[in-house]
Order: structure tokens, then sequence, then C-alpha cells
């Protein structure tokens, strides 16, 4: 099938059996790939038992790629994985890309479901049509590095083609709840705790090889299509941006609009900013740059520091996320020491994001007095100490002392600290917010709100539109004039959610490298490659669906209006700077997004919205929930 | 009609406030040590102005097209006004092609910091000058 792999497998890890079932040309089309089969397996396996503990043997875990997962273009290696969410208890997805998704296709599959639990650490091994659990006993409690490395020299002769792995480190294993799973050193599925889920699974990694090829439908009309786009990225500034010092470009832009969050969301102003900024960044810690499957713009950049407190070998450097999160959050402007935190992330396998901010809670906790010395062991978490902030992440790691609190993610962590510190959290449906400032632009407020994961950048495109990297001209609401404040921005996040969930979410296309993309030329590239017909309403209509399925699943793992607010924190205006002033109306938002998406009084989708969508199993779930 | 009514008085107005840019070490200092010829291409109305830290000192040349610029900015003279407000959404603006730029794109990053004082100067300095009109704060 053109695009497609043309297979699923199903692993059970308490049976231990293993399936493989063709891809059904109709469900492909149906749903287009990524989470589009996600949410839609998901659906069909909790149907049966839907009350579960994310920790359980009866959480499901899948993986999926999408159609242009494997193809040799700018912006396309993505691949996403799904599971109710460790971390915050409701639905939990990540994006992530690198060369697994093109190697298991290659292999012949478009997906993983895996289910079930083992009762002994175990890895999958799969090289083509061979397909094995394998025991995991010799790397299990090895960090992520080390499985990488020993597991490509261990499994080198048994693999057609060269090999790929995806692991989980010590903090999967230990059930630190934003663990993530971690491809290659540096490619994390990072939010929402993923890596917990395989923890506790004790499946350790996935290796896998191929060697079989992928077929296009239209390669002339793709040809054709990828001569036009490479004029359109080389005059693409953004793209421009992201090669050249990648994603922590935005460090520069970012702080120019108050969109960075300094001091754990208390600031968005600092002297010393441009100490963690791309210039010191290429002067301090810059060691080349890599790039994901088939991808020009390569925007992932490595890092060393060669001496002093934290030394690190090449590797992986900090994206701007994790600059922001282990930086300007802790008010720490040593970029060795983001580095260094970074690296010790990757190799415990935990969410940068989910770390640093539940750190800087820490510490502010630490400056108002509700933790001391003797909770945090001797360390002493003052804003800006370096050390500190690493040996935390450390800690964090191990489930060692108050790492153990905080490996729990900031939320949980107030019943430890006790309730004052809820007035530090920065959590939406539980889930630590992204390094960027819905005071500078309320949209991102609302798309903190209602997005199904908790609060996140990448639940839907309202950041890449409202933060101005895209632009959708096909789509009137994606391309008007937004007035300033909060007007228009219901219709806004609907629109970037049902487009984003096929562009981002089902298609894969990469938020960063996709961004030169309009509608129009994404849709030809999807359909140049699968043969299939889509029109934009037909992908929107698909987008909708995977939207309401994501936002059902998480109304029905307890979820509702109540869960749809910003934090205090985040609704603090800032008395001077670029934001001041100013906060969302998440009032007037979400009651217009209520509206347009046809929500209950408690948040739940109205079931005539559901069945117009073909979504009768999950308002039968639903049933009773309002 | 846009905010200027013609070319004249915008060069009067923008001129000037490159040139207090020039004079005030906060700014003037970076923008020197990154050593960048700057031409802003505005149009409706026209005009060109080159900022060149190529020197000791920074110096403001309108009409220029003949020095070899290593960075090219092209904007409409409203987007130019609002910019200097901190005003215009950059990413937004070089999306939609509201602002062309040309050149290396690191070392126009490297001005973005430089240059984000000049955000507050902007108003004030049209309030001091006669320009008070011409403040959308005002």
């Amino acid at each position: 099938m053109n695009g497609y792999a043309g297979k699923i497998l199903y692993v059970n890890l308490t049976s231990g059996q293993i399936r493989s079932k063709p891809l059904d040309r109709v469900f492909a089309r149906e749903n287009i790939g990524g989470l589009g089969f996600g949410t839609r397996i998901f659906l069909d396996i909790i149907q049966q038992n839907p009350d579960f503990d994310a920790l359980s043997a009866e959480n499901p875990f899948i993986l999926m790629t999408g159609p242009l997962t494997g193809m040799h273009m700018d912006g396309v290696a993505r691949w996403t994985v799904c599971a109710k969410s460790p971390l915050t208890g409701f639905w939990g997805d990540a994006n992530i890309g690198g060369h697994f998704g093109a190697a298991l296709k290659f292999a012949g599959y478009d997906g993983i479901v895996i289910t079930g639990a083992s009762d002994h650490p175990v890895f999958l091994f799969i090289n083509n049509d061979t397909v094995e659990l394998r025991d995991a006993g010799a790397y299990w409690g090895k960090d992520v590095y080390t499985v990488t490395d020993r597991m490509m020299t261990d499994l080198k002769t048994q693999s057609s083609g060269k090999g790929q792995i995806l692991t989980i480190g010590p903090a999967g294993e230990n059930l630190v709840r934003f663990a993530s799973l971690i491809h290659n050193k540096g490619h994390a599925a990072g939010r929402t705790g993923m890596g917990t889920v395989w923890g506790a699974k004790k499946l350790k990694a996935i290796y896998v090889s191929g060697s079989n090829k992928l077929s296009v439908a239209h390669p002339a009309r793709l040809k054709t299509l990828r001569r036009e786009l490479k004029e359109i990225y080389e005059e693409s500034i953004y793209i421009a941006a992201l090669q050249s010092t990648g994603t922590t470009s935005h460090m520069d832009i970012g702080i120019l609009s108050g969109d960075i969050p300094i001091k754990n969301w208390q600031m968005t102003e600092w002297e010393q900013i441009d100490k963690l900024g791309p210039v010191v960044i290429e002067e301090k810690i810059y060691a080349g740059r890599k790039t994901c499957f088939g991808c020009g713009v390569a925007c992932k950049k490595e890092a060393e520091v060669k001496k002093g407190a934290f030394k690190m070998k090449k590797g992986p450097a900090p994206e701007y996320e994790t600059v922001a999160t282990f930086g300007t959050m802790c008010l720490n402007a040593d970029i060795e020491s983001v580095a260094k935190a970074n690296e010790i992330c990757n190799c415990y396998g935990m969410d940068t994001i989910s770390c640093g901010s539940t750190i800087a809670f820490a510490m502010e906790c630490f400056e108002k007095g509700l933790i001391d010395p003797e909770d945090t062991g001797g360390l002493d978490l003052t804003w800006g100490n370096a050390r500190a902030i690493v040996e935390m992440v450390e800690k964090i790691g191990k489930q060692e002392g108050f790492g153990a609190v905080l490996a729990q993610g900031s939320a949980r962590a107030v019943r430890y600290i006790g309730n004052q510190a809820a007035a530090f959290l920065t959590t939406v449906k539980g889930l630590e917010a992204p390094m960027h400032d819905p005071r500078s632009a309320h949209g991102y407020g609302l798309a903190y709100g209602v997005s199904p994961r908790g609060a996140c950048h990448g639940a839907s495109l309202t950041f890449e539109v409202e933060g101005g990297a895209m632009y959708i001209p096909e789509i009137p609401d994606l391309a008007m004039d937004l007035p300033e404040g909060s007007r228009d921005r219901a219709k806004l996040n609907v629109a970037a959610q049902d487009y984003g969930m096929f562009f981002s979410n089902c298609a894969i296309f990469c938020n960063l490298g996709g961004t030169p993309l309009d509608a129009t030329r994404a849709i030809a590239i999807i359909n140049h490659v699968t043969g299939f017909d889509y029109t934009l309403d037909e992908l929107m209509r698909i987008g909708r669906r995977v939207w309401y399925l994501k936002r059902g699943f998480s109304n029905l793992f307890g979820a509702g209006v109540l869960e749809d607010n910003l934090p205090p924190r985040l609704m603090t205006p800032m008395p001077d700077g670029p934001t001041k002033g100013s906060v969302p109306d998440m009032n007037l938002m979400l009651a217009e997004f209520y509206e347009i998406r046809g929500l209950d009084n408690n948040g739940i989708p109205r079931e005539k919205v559901l069945l117009a969508l073909g979504l009768g199993p999950l308002a039968n779930l639903l049933r009773g929930k309002d | 009609m846009g905010v200027f009514e013609n070319p004249e008085k915008f060069e009067e107005i923008l001129g000037g406030f490159f040139k207090l840019v020039g004079d005030t070490p906060l700014v003037a200092d970076k923008l020197l040590t990154s050593g960048m010829i700057i031409r802003f291409n505005y149009t409706d109305p026209d005009l060109i102005l080159v900022i060149d830290c190529s020197g000791d000192t920074i110096d403001v040349r309108a009409g220029d097209t003949e020095t070899k610029a290593i960075v090219e900015m092209k904007m409409k003279a409203d987007i130019g006004h609002k910019f200097w407000f901190g005003k215009v959404n950059l990413t937004m603006a070089l999306t939609r092609r509201q602002m062309v730029a040309k050149g290396p794109v690191p070392k126009i990053l490297k001005l973005l910091p430089a240059i984000k004082p000049t955000y507050a100067m902007y108003p004030k300095y049209l309030d001091e000058n006669g320009y008070g009109k011409y403040n959308i704060h005002s």
C-alpha cells in the first residue's frame, strides 16, 4: 500500500504472544496514521474495561508512524506514541523524530500495539519478519546511552539494516512519572510519562532494523513538488534560523514579546538572558549538528563541555524548551549546567520540561520556606544554584531522597509539601506548561487549557499560527489578522486543533521542519505519497474526530470543566515588561470554545456531536459521565 | 493612506530615531560590535535608510543604494513604524512576508537582543520631539 508498510504488530507482554495484522486500506484512508490510528485502536482496546490505572497491565501502549514517515523529505520523520498518562491520569501522547519510525516501516510495520505487562525485563527485537521478545536482564538498570551503544553492538550481526533503538532509562524503570522514551540518545517522546508506562510493563527497549522499501503512488508528482519546496525552504528565514541555531533561536525572539517564562513564571525580563542565548551556546557548548531521517533542515544540535563541574561528552544539545526550564525558569545563567542537566535527563530518560519546571517549582517552595535543607537532603535549592539543579535532576532520576517527591511531578509534590505550594504550580491537568507564556499570546492560554493531554504547545497548531511560524491561507481562521487580547482565539484554537490533528498527529509532519507548508502543499504531499485523494474538508473532519477522541479519553479518565483552567500563576499579570497587565480572558475563550465544540457544562462532548463524527462507541463510554 | 504623509516626514522621523539609537551606548555598542550594514527598504511612502555599523560610530544614510549591505530588510512604512513600538510579531511578519529579510540569519538573530531597548525609546522619542501624534500609545 503506497506510503504504508502494510502491517501492524500486536505484542502481548503478559502472554508473550506476537501477531502481525495487515493494515486495512479503508482504515488507513479513514484515519491516515499516527494518532489517527492510535486513538481508534486505543478505543477498541479499552471499550470493555475503561477503568484502569496507567501503571497497570491494562494500559495499552500504541506506537504509530504516519504515511510520510520514512520518506526522503524535509520534516516528515516523525511518529507518535500514546497511552493513559501516569503523570496526569488522563490521555497521554507524545511525538518524536529521528530514524526509528523510518526503520520500523522498512522492517514492514506501520506501528506496534503493546498490551499486558511482563513479569521480567524484556526488549522487543524486530528484524523484518523476525519479531521476538527477548530477556533484557543485561540492559535493565543501565542508562539510555549505555543501552543504546551496547544493544547496537550486541545485535548488529543479527540485523539486515542499520539498527535503531528506542529505550527507557533508569527513570522509566523507577517509575518517575514523567519518564520519557529516548531514541538515539537525544530524540525524546518526552511528555506525559510514556517511559513510565514501559517501566511498569517491564519493557526496556525496542530494537528495529529493516530492509524493505516504501512505495509512493505518484513519484513524478512528488519529485516536482519537492523541487518547488526546495525554493520555498531556501527562502524561509524560520528554517534558516533552525538550521543555524536550532530551536534555541527562540531565546532571542521570544524575549522580545515576553514569551519566555523566567523564575517560575514570575518574570519576563532578565538581564542575564543573553548568557543562555544562541550566541553563547555556539561559543561555549556547540559541537555539531544532526538531523532526523531524510530531513535537510537539521535543527538538532550537538553539545560538549570539555572541562569543569558540568563536563559532558559530545552528545545531544539542549533544545529551547530545555534551556528555558533549567535556565531561565531556575534563574540559572550557566549554559554548561543546562547542557549537563539535559544529558542527565537523556541518560535517565526524563522529560526536560516537567523535570526543569518541577525543580523551578521546588526552588520557589524553598525560597518561601515551605521546604528546607532538611527536606532536600542538604541541597541548597536557591535560585540560580546550578550545581543543586544538576544534582537534583539526578536524584529525581534515581527517586532518591527529595528527588522521589519531585519524581511524582509538581502537582503530586504539592500533596507532600502542602497546599500552600499549589500557588506555585504551572500545570494544567497535572502537566507542567511548556516555555511559552500565554500572557504574551492569549490563544496559548486556551490551547493549554483545553489540550487533552494537559498544558502543551504541541497539542494543536495554535502556537505555530498565533506565534507566527505558520500561515495557512486556505483556512480563514488560521489566516486572520488577530486582534490584540483574547477575541477570536476560540475559533483559532478549534481550527488549529482540527488541522493540527491532521498535520502533526496523523500525517505526521514536523511542527518545526513543516512550518513552510501551506495546506495545499501539505495535502498534495500526502496525496502524492498515498494515492488517496483527500480534500481539505475531509482532512479537517478526520482531524476533528481525532481531537474528540483524545478529549473524550481525558473526560473518560475524569477530566472536566475544572481541568480546562489555567493555574493562578499563569493568570497573574506582570507588573512590567512586554506583557505588562496582560492575562488571557479564559472565561470568554472557554465559553466560545465550548459553544463551537459542542461541549456540555462539564466539558464533555455532547452525544450528537460524537455521533455525527461516527464516534458512537466513545459516546457510549461517556454516557453517564455528565 | 498610511501613518506617514510623505517620504520626507518619514525620513525626518525615522532617520532621527535611528540617529538617536546610534548615539545611545546601551544599543550602539552592541550594534558596532556586530559590524553590520543594514539597508531598510520602506514602501508607502518609499524610503531607503542605511544603518552602517562598520565604523567607529553608527552612520545613518538616507537614499543610499550604493553601499553593499550585509542585511536587507523590506517592509511597508507602517509595519516599520509599528515594529519600533515592539508591536509587530516578528516571526509572523516574516512568515507572512510583511517583512522580508535577506542576509545571514545568525547575524540577524544576534541583533535582536541588542535592539530590544529601542522599543521603549521610540514612543519617548516621538513625544519629546514633537511627533506625539505618531505615538500609538498616546
